[in-house]
């Protein structure tokens, strides 16, 4: 199982999973492996005052509000509905409270314009079909099918992506917590089975796209993520998601804390550029959120790692971060060769420690990109 | 991550030694927040050794406070265990004096408190400084009183109680100030909005979730005051805050300390109340930030506190034992020398205070004007409030009270009596703290039910669409949460925080969110009043004067007043002082919808909305800078031209003020006076627009209303003539100097040309500046071609050779919108102009190609635009006289630049009245002409022998019949 690409979080963390659900003395609502208080410090991580003998790190970032709001909504018979902007760690969150609460996080429905009522029901296996008729062996169920038999929580991916169909579709999933299945004669009912919920997210930058029923809206509690804007608790996320992958792809490869702060501080800069913009052309296409940092050192890291020298520069950082910001020619590169030529370049000048590399890699990739 | 330095055994405690806080310590209703507290001593200590001496240290202070002769009373503010507390003492104990931590030059004012309506604020305002810097100006201390508070507690016992003395003992508000460090901007920002609330660093801990829903207004209140409280007790640096909020897995300080201290300690006896209180006092001490200025103020505020107590002990005579000293818990754990009344420390040096003169009053306060000056989260005082009244209805107190306090339930105020409260030995001292049984905390299932179902129907009222599931959705959330929280029941923030996760969704419907839908549920904002007693003479005047409105206008709601002036011609008095108010209050609080007073005109009719109740503030504050309306005004009117920055518009302003509003020729001669003195030492121009368009108004308003102009009138003509024609030169050349303002000085000059000469000056002054004046941009090159036209030096087929030669340069070309820009301002001093700029428009339209053309559109509109925007309506008005009006007429049409001179026939003309006009004109031919240049007439001047009246004049007067009664009045003819 270790030799996965990216294993799923119940993988990942199953010694904690394992050590935390051995000492859990909670009362537990329906199936779920932890109670509540235990799924809050598994997600947020573990005090001294909690008396654990083993240090359990925090794995989601943001206002412990959120998530108790989450484990309380999951543990009434309302679905969760994470929304917020992209890259604000839903999908991540998601992922952690039901790896937490039933040990399985892959049962997940992408939403798309394409995603049809069949997968949050069921499908045929249309050979198994010929040959044998409908029945349930040859009914392939959907993820949502299965966690509702199993009584474990489903996941929902950008709800808003999908069409109205399959968002009415849902609303009976989650009254009448049941689906029937009309081509089968007997044993035509699936039941949810007790502990069975749902987790969606959806991108509030898209709304709209297909905007939600009041009907769902009623079967869900939103609770609305909001982008970090806190440098502290960014640091920390973009720390944490680095080491997992230093760890993923076995890199020994140090990350200066002083690079660290270069990225979060031009990130810092480039978001107050973007919120006095006037109009779009003046504004990165980019959302320029955490998830986009991470993203962007770890182009750096994997740069420095397999073509470079080993060594993790800031030149090397402020070319990945030009190549990953820079997705329209001429508009993107304009706004960044300003804020290199207006902001960076004074910097550099002042307090050289770092910004006059992050200067030269700049310009050379804007250089290249050009 | 934040990780604490952990020391070799958390929980060996502040009992060392007494042996009762030993291992497994957890339980009890104190557990949680020993646990708290000593946690973050080990994490801030530094070191082991730093972290024993601070507990050893806080069981001394505790011992210290707990042992002094002079009972310590420490609180807390919004804290309603606290005034619970305060009412068992003060019930038990009948102390005979009170000595109270708050400013003491306020005492006077407290005795008014009961002709309020609580929240209202006590405040301290000064306008006029003496020994503070000026610009700090003007200074206002407040501090709120709320009804749940240990203090209103104090001040009410003592104050209904006969032979009980209250003593205020802090600082007074002068010292506030004398303690401000005084390098930068001001009091407010050297001491942030409050002097005593916790970290006010953008920086600090930012649990506080704003809420939306707008209540900017009762928010407010306080308007930019420095606040004071009794009893801050908060940590004094952000990490410590920080650090006590994500280990207490709360959001807020407010959470925090109700989840800590408030509810532990609601049952808790004498003895248990102040140890808490101390000892959390303590450690915020010795954790603080060392050798700030705060941390020196507080110091000597408490050397401050304890000299005057026993000053006041010496003097009075009065025995120690019935005293009872209420401050903060901040302060009870005070190491200053001065503390103790055995202290052998010498007195405080009291400075006095400076010569500013302390005016005081009582305005009026909101829940949400506290939480925001100092700092607490939205919603927290409310819900203080809602718990007190909880907290008093279930102990069976009676709270003290002062006679006649208005709002709130009318409590009888039974005696009771008093409470024996059991005073456990000194030495047993924290087991109380460990041993009491927990307490009953948190909502009744009942009472949550209500709430639940209250909200649902609070959200629908507000464009939710909730219903009857979401009410068992919240209810069932908030236990979830508050067992998540470990929490024995649910605490109005699990409530709040189920509701807005079970009803708040995408968007917000309405104008209020479910969290503060939640707020308004649980006790909502309470906003003061100040009543009419407790007013200044100038608030209670104003309302005097305004009874025959015949509105309650000490109400918070608008009222709409109707005053027909015609009918009912008493009521002119208050429409004078309503126009009057308009002019001193903030927009909202008088607001005319029908009728205007400008100069020379009063409606018949008015309509206003008032709204002086929602702003008593500014009605007060008003009140404290003198006794009637119209002193005010008249003081500020005069600060305004007497000010450094005083201009000459500003002055023509203030005039224009004077007249409309006060009719005091007295006050408006000198504020003239004044205008004319700014106007000649005026350097810059910069007003010149300003200047002209109020001083045309003033002049036609004086002309039409007196028989003779006052003095400063003339006076600031001749001044002005001569200002401008100096000026004029280097304001031509200068490039800060723009167009506008070299228009407006020519349309000075020329506009009040023949008032100016016939007051002596001399017109060869004029002529002189505009030789001399010699521009070189185009704008201001073609404003001087005008008032050379205007001067009859440049004649008007000189000027359009001019422009045509312009036109003909494709190297000038590109600068031609500048030249017609400086045309468009030459039409203010010379608007017979218009005709011809409309002419070179045209003709640059028609001659130049359209690769030049083109392009230089889109400049000249935004060149139009950008530099004259006031004047394009004249332009267009005579583009419209030009051009034709439809489509055939085109065809036959000729520019009236191209078609021959027109003779005037005339029998086409009508004939104008002729008799006492005619005889005017002639006797002033220069007028005439003047004028006839003005409006673009050149027929020339017939004798008046041959034909009476020229067909050509008579055409002009006939059509423009209001100009030349306007000649005929300056003249003073006709
Ligand atoms: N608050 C957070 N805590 C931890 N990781 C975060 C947080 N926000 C973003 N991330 C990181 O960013 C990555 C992308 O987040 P994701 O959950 O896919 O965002 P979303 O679903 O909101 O678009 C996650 O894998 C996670 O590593
Ligand atoms: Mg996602």
């Amino acid at each position: 199982m270790s030799e996965m690409l990216r294993a799923p979080a119940e993988v990942k963390y199953a010694d904690e999973l394992d050590y935390l659900e051995s000492v859990d003395t909670g009362p537990k609502p329906f199936s779920w492996r932890l109670s509540p208080r235990m799924v809050r410090l598994f997600v947020l991580g573990s005090e001294r005052a909690d008396g654990l003998e083993r240090e359990i790190p925090q794995k989601w970032f943001g206002d412990r509000s959120f998530v108790e709001r989450s484990i309380v909504t999951l543990a009434s018979d309302r679905g969760l509905l994470l929304i917020g902007d992209p890259g604000t760690g839903k999908s991540w969150l998601a992922e952690l409270l039901s790896a937490a609460i039933c040990r399985n996080s892959t049962l997940v429905v992408q939403g798309t314009a394409g995603t049809t009522e069949d997968h949050i029901k069921y499908s045929w296996n249309v050979s198994m079909v010929i040959a044998k008729g409908q029945s349930r062996e040859s009914m392939i169920p959907s993820p949502i099918m299965t966690a509702m038999e199993q009584g474990v929580v489903g996941r929902f991916e950008e709800l808003t992506r999908s069409t109205s169909d399959v968002q009415d579709a849902l609303i009976s999933i989650l009254s009448e917590k049941y689906v029937s299945i009309p081509e089968l004669n007997d044993d035509n009912i699936v039941f949810a089975q007790p502990g069975f919920s749902i987790i969606a997210t959806a991108n509030s930058r898209d709304r709209g796209v297909n905007d939600l029923s009041s009907a769902l809206k009623r079967r869900f509690n939103f609770v609305r993520i909001p982008v970090v804007t806190n440098k502290r608790s960014e640091a920390e996320i973009v720390r944490f998601r680095t080491e997992e992958l230093l760890r993923r792809h076995r890199i020994e490869l140090d990350v200066p804390p002083t690079l660290l702060d270069i990225l979060l501080q031009s990130f810092a800069d480039l978001r107050a550029a973007a919120a006095s913009a006037t109009s779009d052309d003046e504004k990165l296409e980019s959302a320029l959120s955490t998830a986009e940092q991470i993203g962007v050192l770890e182009d750096a890291i994997l740069h420095s790692q397999f073509f470079g020298d080993r060594t993790l520069r800031v030149e090397t950082l402020a070319g990945s971060l030009m190549g990953s910001l820079a997705r329209r020619n001429p508009e993107d590169l304009a706004i960044l060769n300003k804020y290199l030529h207006g902001v960076v370049e004074p910097r550099a000048k002042q307090n050289g420690e770092g910004w006059a590399g992050f200067l030269d890699g700049g310009r050379q990739a804007i250089a290249s990109l050009s | 991550m934040t990780t604490a330095t952990a020391p070799d055994d958390p929980h060996r405690t502040t009992g060392d030694g007494s042996g009762t806080a030993g291992a497994g310590v957890a339980a009890g209703p104190f557990g949680a927040l020993r646990e708290q507290l000593t946690d973050a001593a080990a994490t801030f200590a530094g070191s082991a050794d730093a972290l024993a001496g601070i507990l050893a240290g806080i069981v001394d202070d505790v011992d210290r406070a707990l042992g002094e002769r002079l009972e310590i009373f420490p609180v807390c503010h919004h804290s309603p265990a606290s005034a619970l507390a305060m009412v068992r003492r003060l019930r038990h104990k009948q102390p005979k004096v009170i000595y109270l931590e708050l400013c003491e030059d306020l005492q006077p004012l407290l005795g008014e408190l009961r002709n309020c309506r609580l929240p209202v604020a006590v405040q301290a305002f000064a306008s006029e400084l003496d020994g503070f810097p000026a610009e700090w100006g003007p200074l206002s201390v407040v501090a709120p009183v709320t009804e749940a508070s240990a203090e209103y507690q104090a001040i009410a016992y003592a104050l209904e109680t006969p032979g009980v003395e209250l003593v205020l003992v802090d600082r007074s508000t002068d010292h506030v100030f004398q303690w401000s460090p005084r390098d930068d901007a001001g009091p407010a920002g050297a001491t942030g909005p409050t002097d005593d609330a916790g970290p006010t660093d953008g920086t600090g801990p930012a649990a506080v979730t704003a809420s939306t829903g707008g209540a900017g207004e009762q928010a407010a209140l306080h308007g930019d005051a420095v606040g004071v409280e009794i009893g801050d007790l908060r940590p004094r640096f952000a990490e410590l805050e920080a650090y006590l909020l994500h280990h207490g897995k709360v959001r807020h300080w407010s959470e925090w300390w109700d989840q800590y201290v408030e509810r532990p300690l609601a049952g808790a006896d004498h003895d248990t109340y102040r140890q808490v209180m101390v000892l959390i006092g303590s450690l915020f001490r010795r954790l603080r930030p060392a050798g700030s200025d705060r941390t020196e103020r507080d110091e000597d505020r408490e050397r401050y506190m304890w000299t005057r107590m026993r000053e006041h002990l010496a003097a009075s005579g009065a025995d120690p034992a019935d005293c009872l000293y209420v401050c903060g818990a901040f302060h009870a754990a005070s190491r200053v020398a001065q503390f103790g009344l055995d202290s052998p420390a010498p007195d405080f040096a009291i400075t006095p205070r400076t010569g500013t003169r302390w005016r005081y009053g009582l305005i009026p306060s909101s829940h949400s004007a506290i939480e925001a000056q100092f700092g607490l989260a939205p919603g927290s005082v409310s819900i203080a409030a809602a718990t007190w009244t909880k907290a008093v209805s279930g102990s069976g107190l009676t709270p003290f009270r002062l006679d006649g306090q208005r709002g709130g339930k009318g409590r009888g105020r039974r005696k009771v009596a008093a409470v024996a409260a059991p005073t456990g030995p000194m030495a047993d001292r924290l087991s109380g703290f460990l041993a009491a049984p927990p307490p009953l905390d948190g909502l009744d299932e009942a009472e949550l039910r209500g709430w639940c179902v209250d909200i649902v129907r609070l959200a629908r009222r507000n464009g939710y669409l909730a219903s009857t599931a979401d009410a068992i959705a919240v209810f069932e959330t908030s236990i979830l949460l508050a067992g998540l929280r470990n929490r024995a029941r649910p605490t109005p923030y699990d409530f709040a925080d189920a509701a807005v996760t079970c009803i708040e969704k995408d968007v917000v419907p309405g104008r209020r969110d479910v969290r503060r839908l939640c707020e308004i549920l649980l006790g909502g904002d309470r906003i003061g009043q100040v009543g009419y007693d407790a007013l200044p003479p100038l608030a209670r005047d104003v309302l005097d004067r305004l009874q025959p409105l015949g509105l309650d206008l000490e109400k918070r709601t608008i009222g709409r007043a109707l005053l027909d002036l015609h009918a009912t011609p008493a009521l002119t008095g208050c429409s004078d002082l309503l126009w009057m108010l308009r002019h001193l209050l903030p927009a909202d609080a008088v607001r005319p919808i029908m009728g205007e007073r400008r100069l020379g005109h009063r409606s018949i009719q008015e309509s206003w909305d008032l709204a002086l109740g929602r702003h008593q503030r500014a009605l007060i504050e008003l009140g404290y800078e003198g006794v009637t309306v119209e002193q005010v005004l008249e003081q500020r009117l005069r600060r305004a031209v007497r000010g450094t920055d005083a201009t000459a518009a500003g002055a023509l302003a203030a005039v224009e003020d004077a007249i409309r509003l006060l009719n005091s020729p007295r006050l408006v001669d000198e504020l003239g006076a004044r205008a004319v003195e700014l106007l000649a030492t005026e350097r810059t121009v910069d007003d010149a627009p300003e200047v002209l368009r109020r001083i045309r108004r003033l002049l036609a308003h004086h002309r039409a209303t007196a028989p003779a102009l006052p003095a400063w009138c003339e006076a600031f003509v001749t001044t002005g003539y001569a200002h401008y024609c100096t000026l004029l030169p280097t304001a031509f050349v200068e490039e800060e100097t723009g167009v506008r303002q070299v228009g407006a000085m020519l349309g000075f000059l020329f506009s009040m040309e023949s008032l100016a000469l016939s007051l002596g000056c001399d017109r060869s002054q004029l002529e002189l500046a505009v030789a001399q004046s010699h521009p070189e941009s185009p704008a201001k090159v073609a404003l001087l071609w005008a008032a050379r036209h205007q001067l009859g030096l440049l004649p008007l087929a000189e000027l359009r050779e001019r422009c045509a030669e312009l036109l003909a340069n494709p190297l000038v070309v590109p600068a031609f919108p500048r030249y017609l820009s400086g045309f468009v301002h030459a039409l203010e001093p010379v608007p017979g102009l218009a005709p011809f700029v409309v002419e070179t428009m045209s003709t640059a339209f028609a001659r130049l190609p359209d690769p030049v053309l083109l392009p230089w559109l889109p400049t000249l509109i935004t060149t139009l635009r950008e530099h004259g925007p006031e004047l394009v309506p004249l332009l267009v008005r005579e583009a419209a006289r030009t051009f034709p009006g439809t489509l055939p007429e085109l065809d036959a049409w000729v520019p009236p630049w191209l078609a021959p001179a027109p003779t005037p026939t005339p029998s086409a003309v009508r004939v104008g009245p002729v008799g006492q006009v005619h005889t005017l004109l002639a006797a002033h031919p220069a007028a005439v002409e003047a004028v006839a240049a003005l409006l673009g007439c050149d027929g020339g001047w017939s004798t008046p022998q041959a034909t009476p009246a020229g067909p050509s004049e008579s055409a002009l007067v006939a059509a423009h019949p209001d100009t030349v009664e306007a000649v005929a009045a300056l003249l003073g003819g006709g």
